[in-house]
């Protein structure tokens, strides 16, 4: 249904931004070429008629042509998309690695300068543009110093530059919820109960608190890793990955309706495959949890 | 223990000596040829579908019909035919083809390819810049033996073998007719086949293309690259730090950052006056404060040429003074610009001009601002020539619409009075004419940006004209015109530069629009 | 009145004067708002303190460094940039734009997600179906895409920058509100109020709106930061507030290249961001923690 809706108003949006033939026709074109031309494409059909050509064929997984590329959008998409999936899925692996350890740690000695140092720390992430931070970055560390690639997919090193500045983003609201999850539970009859029992106070804290923290960061990566996959375009453009937003922007900039759309509907698409599948591991690591819907 | 030490002495020296020749060779004889560009524009890899700007990588791929030399000239060293003639009519030109060329898949080239290839570009779906002119100008191509060709006019004309040269398009890239009958127009699309040094391997868009050389190619020998990468990265700041890192041998740079590459050793290379910065309004002009002379002469007084060559392209831009004034042409045609031709920075006269025509309280002027490949500063460069204009009165709007939006509105006009800007690529005495055709003649409707008779009247002449004489008059003719009617605010000439790595060895980029000429670099010894 | 926290995040805060008084006692982050407090006086102040106009070219001048530097003056005590334009007024103006930017975006973006929210999680039924269908449509819209669509029909502006993150943002959080009025629909005197006789809109007004006013202030807090850090990246990409409005975002992209070279036309814009933006989020973070710390998802 969601679709649907989606599909209408991207078909509009993308026939609003103006008229590819400027791009692709000479200067010298005449009223014929563009009429011939407009005729080849399939542009000169009535807007409704196109729709549902456009839906149809959709359905199929089939998105029609790109008009700049003259390649089927669906061959592009299978070309970049999983670049995308990868960077993201590195991304939210590098800011795991830094929430919890900086969530723990801020939960345990909560109050104390550690958890707020830990908290500013994470913070920091969300509150630089990424773009500065991807470009410095490349600029410091890629250029001057030489330790990384700075640019396109050449194996394992040059995940690592365009991950951090990806998942930088990402590392405050994971510890966030890792943090509170932590303390909430650390609170909780459960874990007094244990304390007195006498299991080793480490144990507590690792195996009963981690357990139950885990699942808002569960929701919360679901959640985040579709936006990761969505709104790479900055990353992607200044590490020259080819991915899917540096598909879509290319696409906005040749007015390349197939493109846009296509894109559009494969995020749509994406995101609503993440929330239902985080929707079905939240159900499966606490069933007692029925999640207000 | 301390009788290994020497042992472990002696063995790390020997080994750090055996390193150091295979290092210092290895950084001689890099076999791969890696380049890094800010714009692959269409990124299609048929040549009819794509326009000029592809040449870069579709150079490599293709050979042309007629060869140039590095600065444009026509040669017989460089392409397919290894000699041309005319007819006394100048109707029938006759093109005597190189023997024994083959294509990728083996196929051998004959005349059949280049008629297949040129009806191609000719054909309803090509896109590409010259079609139009070709189509109505050639009336058959005839293929006596397997190596002529003959292509007969309509009308007489001494533009052909130009336009089938590799200054201009692709109009004249020789294609394989049997594999594309066979396969295809969209198989070829996504693996082309052609006949030059390199063939096609791989491409991701809006990553990269990657060739491999064949064994021996008649334009260059064994060829010294045994890969020929192209990289698409628009962050200026990303291409250098691959430049730095060896990642990739050519990287084209932003004026700004020269400088800084050139005290690192890299060697930096221009294109000089690789592109002409010219500014044109909206048609059309009447009704507009533009349609008086003394208005535009005085938009033209108010800029500080020197100050923008300076300030704004770092130095690397000359001041130009002819609209729509391509300079590479101006040799072949025999156009000098005088000294009086050369617009002062007279912001006083500039508003005396303007009070003479009735505008003295100024007026509004809408300057679109957008950023165009090989001109990263376009928004920058709009900014500061409308402080000059605020200046002198004219209350200059800056609308920051991207150059495919605002292209649309120049086409339909919809935004009489408005300006824009181009940085138009360089090129010879017909490049120049087939732009003039375009952008000065109103007949071609959509893109002239001059509407004036008797420069429409001196173009036409020049499309009938066979004698080199009569057309360098003409063309003088126009370009002095423009000048004085002022139809249009030519600001510089720019320079592009490249960087390329320290070991990669001498390269002439030459003077041919849109294409780097990897020839001699990669010619082998 | 608290849930079991076991039933997940969306739970009611207590009832509203105990909560306000518990932000009384806690400790004010003080440095957070001292930041957004200097900021704001900034931008109110800004005419009467910025030493140039921030829009005067003056190309002779252009690439000036800051004062301490051996080549700056005091005419220019944070230098210009690539146009000559002061830097020190063109970041006082520039705090104008931003936060007006992220103020009204978030404003606008609560105002909608409110109301949906409040509308949903009372009418139920259809109503909430239909609602939802929209929120979950526009929320996996790319907020970028939106705006580079925009930027490119009608050309970049402030307005399309607000509207474009507006019309994408507010389904992000609708769902938060709508849960929160769901679980006080069930309450007691809710259900009281409805006998009583109370229509749809004394419902919302009275008994709803204030009771998840807590939750409005908390995402409104901590979204203006993103707002802002988003109209840089769309700077970046061409779609943001274009010249030659000073705002920071932009600043940073135009000088981007530099940086190495005229380091400050892009740092002291990043570092205003950083700092406005690093205010609004631990602010929001101590908001959240005082007000309702159930709030985890945000």
């Amino acid at each position: 249904m969601a679709l649907a809706i989606l599909s209408v108003v991207v078909f509009i949006l993308a026939r609003a931004t103006g008229d590819p033939l400027h791009l692709i026709l000479p200067m010298s074109a005449s009223e014929e070429d563009y009429a011939y031309a407009r005729r080849y494409l399939g542009l000169d059909r009535p807007y409704v008629e196109q729709y549902f050509s456009f839906v149809g064929k959709a359905m199929t997984g089939d998105f029609g042509t790109s008009l700049r590329a003259r390649r089927p959008v669906s061959e592009l998409i299978r070309e970049r998309l999983p670049n995308s999936l990868r960077l993201a899925l590195f991304a939210m692996c590098v800011s795991l690695s830094f929430a919890f350890p900086l969530g723990v740690m801020a939960a345990v000695k909560k109050g104390t300068w550690i958890d707020r140092t830990a908290q500013v720390i994470a913070v920091l992430g969300q509150s630089l543009p990424t773009f500065w931070v991807a470009i410095v970055l490349v600029e410091f560390v890629a250029g001057r110093l030489q330790w990384l690639p700075a640019g396109g997919i050449s194996g394992f090193a040059s995940y690592i530059l365009p991950g951090f500045t990806l998942g930088w983003f990402v590392v405050a609201g994971m510890m966030r919820l890792l943090r509170s999850g932590m303390l909430e539970v650390l609170d909780s009859e459960y874990v007094k109960l244990a304390r007195v029992k006498g299991v080793v106070e480490r144990r507590v804290v690792w195996l009963h608190a981690l357990k139950n923290a885990l699942i808002p960061v569960v929701t919360f990566a679901g959640i985040y890793f579709a936006i990761l996959v969505t709104t790479a375009i900055v990353v992607e453009t200044v590490f020259a990955w080819p991915g899917l937003g540096r598909l879509a922007y290319e696409g906005i900039s040749s007015r390349d309706f197939p493109v846009i759309q296509a894109v559009v509907l494969t995020t749509a698409a994406i995101v609503a495959a993440v929330n239902l599948g985080v929707d079905l591991l939240y159900a499966v690591i606490d069933p007692r949890i029925r999640h207000a819907r | 223990m301390r009788s290994a030490l020497p042992i472990v002495t002696v063995s790390l020296l020997s080994v750090a000596l055996a390193l150091v020749p295979a290092t210092a060779g290895w950084a001689q004889a890099k076999p791969e040829l890696s380049v890094a560009l800010s714009s692959f524009s269409t990124e299609v890899l048929d040549p009819v579908l794509g326009g000029h700007v592809v040449k870069y990588y579709l150079s490599p791929m293709f050979d042309y019909l007629v060869g140039t030399t590095p600065e444009g000239q026509p040669s017989r060293d460089g392409g397919m035919a290894t000699r041309w003639e005319n007819s006394a009519d100048h109707k029938r030109w006759t093109f005597h083809l190189r023997k024994g060329v083959k294509f990728h898949n083996g196929d051998e080239v004959t005349s059949e390819d280049v008629k297949f290839s040129l009806q191609r570009a000719m054909g309803k779906r090509s896109t590409t810049g010259y079609a139009g002119p070709l189509r109505t100008l050639i009336q058959d191509i005839e293929t006596p033996a397997p190596d002529r060709v003959v292509i007969v006019t309509k009308e007489p004309t001494l533009i052909i073998p130009t336009y089938l040269s590799r200054t201009l398009s692709t109009e004249g890239m020789v294609l394989p007719k049997k594999y594309i009958e066979a396969n295809g127009d969209d198989a070829f699309a996504r693996k082309p086949v052609g006949s030059g040094p390199y063939k096609f391997v791989e491409q991701m868009t809006g990553s990269h293309i990657k060739l491999a050389a064949v064994d021996n190619h008649w334009r260059i020998g064994v060829p010294r690259f045994k890969t020929m990468t192209f990289r698409l990265v628009s962050e200026e700041t990303t291409r250098i730090a691959l430049l730095r890192r060896g990642e990739v041998d050519v990287a084209d740079i932003s004026r700004e950052r020269v400088t800084e590459l050139e005290k690192e050793g890299y060697p930096v290379h221009f294109r000089r006056e690789e592109a002409i910065l010219s500014m044109y309004w909206v048609l059309p002009r009447d009704g507009q404060p533009t349609a008086d002379k003394r208005v535009r002469e005085a938009m033209n007084l108010a800029v500080d040429r020197a100050e923008i060559a300076q300030a704004i392209f770092a130095g690397k831009a000359d001041p130009a003074s002819i609209p729509l004034g391509l300079s590479w042409s101006f040799r072949d045609i025999g156009f000098k610009v005088s000294p009086e031709m050369v617009y002062p920075y007279d912001p006083a006269r500039a508003k005396k001009l303007l009070a003479d025509a009735g505008f003295a309280g100024g007026f509004s002027q809408d300057l679109y601002a957008f950023q165009l490949p090989g001109l990263p500063e376009g928004k920058a460069f709009a900014e500061a020539v409308s402080g000059y204009w605020q200046k002198i009165g004219i209350k200059t709007k800056i609308v920051p619409l991207d150059y495919p939006g605002f292209r649309k509105l120049w086409v339909d006009r919809k935004v009489p009075g408005a300006m824009g800007y181009y940085n138009i690529a360089n090129r010879d005495w017909i490049g120049a004419y087939a732009l003039l055709e375009k952008m000065a003649y109103t007949p071609s409707k959509a893109n002239d940006t001059v509407a004036d008779a008797e420069i429409d009247g001196m173009i036409a002449q020049v499309m009938r004209q066979t004698d080199r004489e009569k057309i360098n008059a003409l063309m003088r003719n126009i370009f002095t015109r423009l000048r004085g009617e002022h139809y249009g605010v030519p600001v510089v000439y720019l320079h592009s530069p490249y960087a390329t790595s320290k070991t990669l060895g001498k390269w002439n980029p030459g003077s041919v629009m849109y294409d780097l000429f990897f020839d001699q670099l990669a010619a082998g010894k | 009145m608290r849930v079991d926290p076991l039933l997940g995040a969306t739970v009611l805060p207590e009832a509203e004067p105990r909560a306000w008084a518990r932000l009384y006692g806690r400790g004010l982050p003080v440095i957070p708002l001292g930041i957004i407090g200097v900021f704001v006086l900034m931008a109110i102040l800004a005419p009467l303190i910025s030493p140039a106009d921030p829009e005067e070219q003056s190309l002779r001048s252009r690439f000036r460094p800051p004062v301490w530097d051996a080549h700056g003056s005091w005419q220019h005590p944070l230098g210009t940039d690539r146009l000559g334009r002061d830097m020190l007024s063109r970041i006082f103006y520039g705090s104008r734009v931003s936060l007006a930017a992220g103020v009204i975006t978030v404003l606008l973006a609560s105002a909608v997600e409110a109301a949906v929210g409040l509308v949903a999680g009372y009418y139920g039924g259809r109503v909430d179906a239909v609602l939802m269908r929209l929120t979950d449509a526009t929320m996996s819209f790319p907020v970028i895409l939106l705006a580079l669509i925009l930027a490119v029909t009608v050309g970049p502006s402030f307005t399309n920058v607000v509207v474009a993150i507006a019309v994408i943002l507010w389904a992000r959080y609708a769902r938060v509100i709508r849960g929160q009025v769901l679980t006080l629909m069930e309450l007691d005197f809710i259900a009281q109020a409805r006998i009583a006789g109370a229509g749809a809109w004394r419902v919302i007004s009275r008994h709803l709106v204030p009771n998840t006013l807590n939750t409005l202030v908390v995402l409104v807090t901590l979204q203006i930061g993103y707002v802002i850090i988003v109209e840089a990246s769309l700077s970046f990409l061409g779609a943001g507030i274009p010249p030659p409005t000073p705002a920071w975002g932009s600043m940073i992209a135009e000088g981007r290249e530099f940086v190495t070279s005229a380091w400050w036309v892009s740092l002291f814009p990043g570092l205003a961001i950083l700092l406005v933006v690093l205010a609004f989020n631990l602010l929001g973070d101590w908001l959240r923690d005082t007000l309702d710390p159930k709030l985890r998802q945000l």
